[in-house]
């Protein structure tokens, strides 16, 4: 049986299969994903993707590509240059429908010597721009999307994918030396997007897991002073729960697990506007975290 | 003929049956068909205790045997919630997933619903809908052409959730469309129910189970995918293997209510695909179809039902067959001079749409 040329993404929890005819999604890939290596594209796939170039039926001179997976395109065709965007959006999607056997919480995961912090919270929240700011002040890189909780060891599995920074976010991270970001796609649905590489050292650390330590839910608030407000654990928990993709689903062993996390870790809430005293704050919650 | 499955496809099947043996890449492209078709949990169930699993494939099945649980759990409170509507004034029977589940059959383990389908007798059906209403079941928006196709064409009302549950209720009054050509008086089907033990719920009859599993698996619209419901036929098949003489009243109430085609058609393709005992026997007794009407349908089918290569788009013959399976169905369904402007109509609504900017549905 034919198969086509699969280009395999080890991104830790999970492993990610693509195959595209589109040149310049390649050298996107190429570009957000700069460490992976050559992975067997035989080795099992947590979730196979096509990406091919498409037309509207009524539209045959506008140029689009479509997501395949599965023999079905669950999502509404992109313009042809945002592929990427596509493949990113449509791959999160997919893995948060078959990684089940985990809590998936949506937040972002960074770590200082294995102590694991996680960022849940809403989108529009800052939660990316966070990770990335933290990743920048040395946090190991785990995840800007998805905690994904082991609910039998408790610990925290890195997800490294790259993360997606939206409109002014782009500019405040972009604008840091050492920062790494693809191509900037503007006017995609979710306004302008350009994708945040995390580090060599991120990558190689991919499938070691992190043990959950503080839980700070981030709000960004122009103009406000930082405040810092302790979360009391059945609280943080239900927060833990309400900012998951699957708690409800996995009944029992959701709820065990973020029983688990609140009472392992410390929970905070975290009002900022100025991302270095945020960044800061957060070193200190850490260090006096169990 | 290429009414024999695909070796991937074949193990699929075994899979859903018990566990099954495999290198880790072929899991996973066994487990990729099973999600396609909508059966991956029962191949969770299946192979939950199997050891020779690999790590990802075991990972994969738990996550699918979780969001079964939590299926089954959002049934249980669904069917709670019905249960309380129910006074006993007139029968209201569980159809298909709701009723396996309630009557534990073997099939029904790993076996996911996506709706609550309930069965009252049609003077009754006002009054049912009325009750829904009341408690809080809200039918899903429709337009005013929409409501008028249900309630004069079909055999159900409009679909109806509870605000914040997962599962819809269907409300039936007969098994076939009033339109179609294979209607028939659903009172024989009321007269043979039987009650579900600690439910104010009845079922079909197991011989009506088996025919309507049928006429759900060939008559219905859109077959793609649908080799789950062939499941169904084996498993109800299989669970009536103990009984005697089933295949005399399976084929006798085939005849009383005119489905024998449904029948032949669902016992065809259990044998085909899943070598139900006794399926070839039933068959042998049953008139078949047409030559020209039977081998479209053994090549049509299996293209329209059996889950595709999941590394490509569904292929033109893949396509075309879906659609054949669908003209098929309308034409089945209402006489051309009603189906004409029905589809029409629904084509100008699309078209319309598409260009007033409406998001569309996915394909």
């Amino acid at each position: 049986m034919r198969t086509p040329a699969y280009r395999v993404l080890d991104v830790g929890a999970a492993r990610i299969a693509v195959h595209s005819p589109i040149a310049r999604f390649h050298a996107d890939l190429d570009t957000v994903y700069p460490h992976q290596g050559r992975e067997d594209p035989a080795d099992f796939a947590d979730v196979r993707v096509t990406l091919l170039p498409d037309a509207p039926l009524l539209q045959p001179w506008k140029r689009q590509v479509s997501l395949w997976s599965e023999a079905s395109r669950p999502f509404e065709p992109y313009p042809r240059h945002s592929a990427l965007p596509l493949f990113e959006w449509g791959g999160n999607w997919l893995l948060a429908q078959r990684l089940n056997a985990y809590l998936l919480l949506h937040a972002g995961v960074a770590a200082r010597n294995d102590r694991a912090l996680i960022l849940p919270a809403a989108p529009g929240s800052g939660k990316s721009t966070l990770t990335c700011a933290l990743h920048l002040a040395g946090w190991r890189f785990l995840s800007d999307e998805f905690g994904v909780i082991e609910p039998d060891s408790g610990m925290v599995l890195p997800l490294l994918k790259p993360a997606a920074l939206k409109n002014r976010s782009i500019e405040v991270i972009g604008a840091h030396p050492r920062a790494v970001l693809g191509p900037v796609f503007p006017g995609t649905r979710k306004g302008d997007v350009a994708h945040f590489v995390p580090d060599r050292d991120s990558h190689e650390g991919r499938h070691r897991p992190a043990r959950p330590r503080l839980v700070v839910f981030p709000r960004y608030q122009a103009g406000s002073p930082l405040s810092c407000t302790p979360v009391p654990e059945a609280e943080a928990a239900m927060r833990l729960g309400l900012n998951s993709f699957n708690y409800r689903a996995l009944g029992p062993v959701g709820f065990q697990a973020v029983i688990r996390l609140a009472r392992e870790s410390h929970a905070w809430e975290l009002v900022y506007d100025d991302l270095d005293s945020a960044i800061e704050t957060i070193e200190t919650l850490l260090e006096r975290a169990p | 003929m290429s009414i024999s499955l695909s070796s991937a496809t074949g193990l699929l099947l075994q899979g859903v049956a018990g566990p099954l043996q495999l290198a880790e890449s072929d899991w996973e492209y066994i487990l990729r068909l099973a999600r396609m078709s909508g059966l991956h949990g029962r191949l969770a169930a299946a192979n939950k205790d199997n050891p020779t699993l690999p790590a990802p494939i075991r990972r994969h099945l738990l996550s699918a045997e979780r969001m079964c649980a939590f299926n089954g759990q959002m049934l249980q409170g669904e069917l709670s919630s019905l249960a309380s509507l129910c006074d006993g004034r007139f029968p209201v029977l569980l159809l298909k997933g709701a009723a396996y589940a309630r009557q534990n059959q073997a099939f029904a383990r790993g076996r996911f619903v996506s709706d609550v389908d309930l069965l009252v007798p049609r003077e009754h059906l006002r009054s049912m809908e009325q009750r829904l209403r009341s408690a809080g079941w809200k039918p899903a928006e429709l337009d005013p052409y929409d409501e008028r196709y249900y309630r004069d064409w079909s055999h159900e009302t409009p679909p109806m959730r509870l605000p914040g549950h997962f599962l819809e209720v269907d409300l039936h009054h007969a098994i076939t469309p009033v339109t179609a050509g294979l209607r028939f008086d659903p009172a024989p089907l009321f007269d043979a129910s039987e009650a579900l033990p600690g439910t104010p719920f009845r079922a079909l009859s197991l011989e009506d189970q088996v025919l309507h599993a049928c006429l759900h698996c060939f008559q219905d619209g859109d077959l793609s995918l649908r080799v789950r419901e062939v499941a169904d036929i084996d498993g109800l098949l299989r669970s009536a293997a103990g009984q005697n003489e089933f295949a005399e009243r399976l084929i006798g109430r085939a005849a009383r209510l005119g489905l024998q085609r449904p029948l032949w058609y669902g016992l065809r393709f259990a044998h085909a695909w899943m070598e139900t005992p006794h399926a070839q026997e039933m068959l042998a007794r049953l008139e078949a179809p047409p030559a020209l009407c039977r081998a479209a349908m053994e090549r049509l089918v299996p293209l329209a039902m059996l889950p595709p290569d999941p590394d490509f788009p569904p292929s033109a013959s893949v396509r075309l067959a879906r659609l054949a399976m669908l003209t098929r169905y309308h034409l089945q369904r209402m006489p051309l001079r009603m189906l004409l402007p029905h589809l029409a109509r629904k084509a100008g609504l699309r078209i319309r749409s598409r260009f007033a900017g409406a998001p569309s549905q996915n394909a």
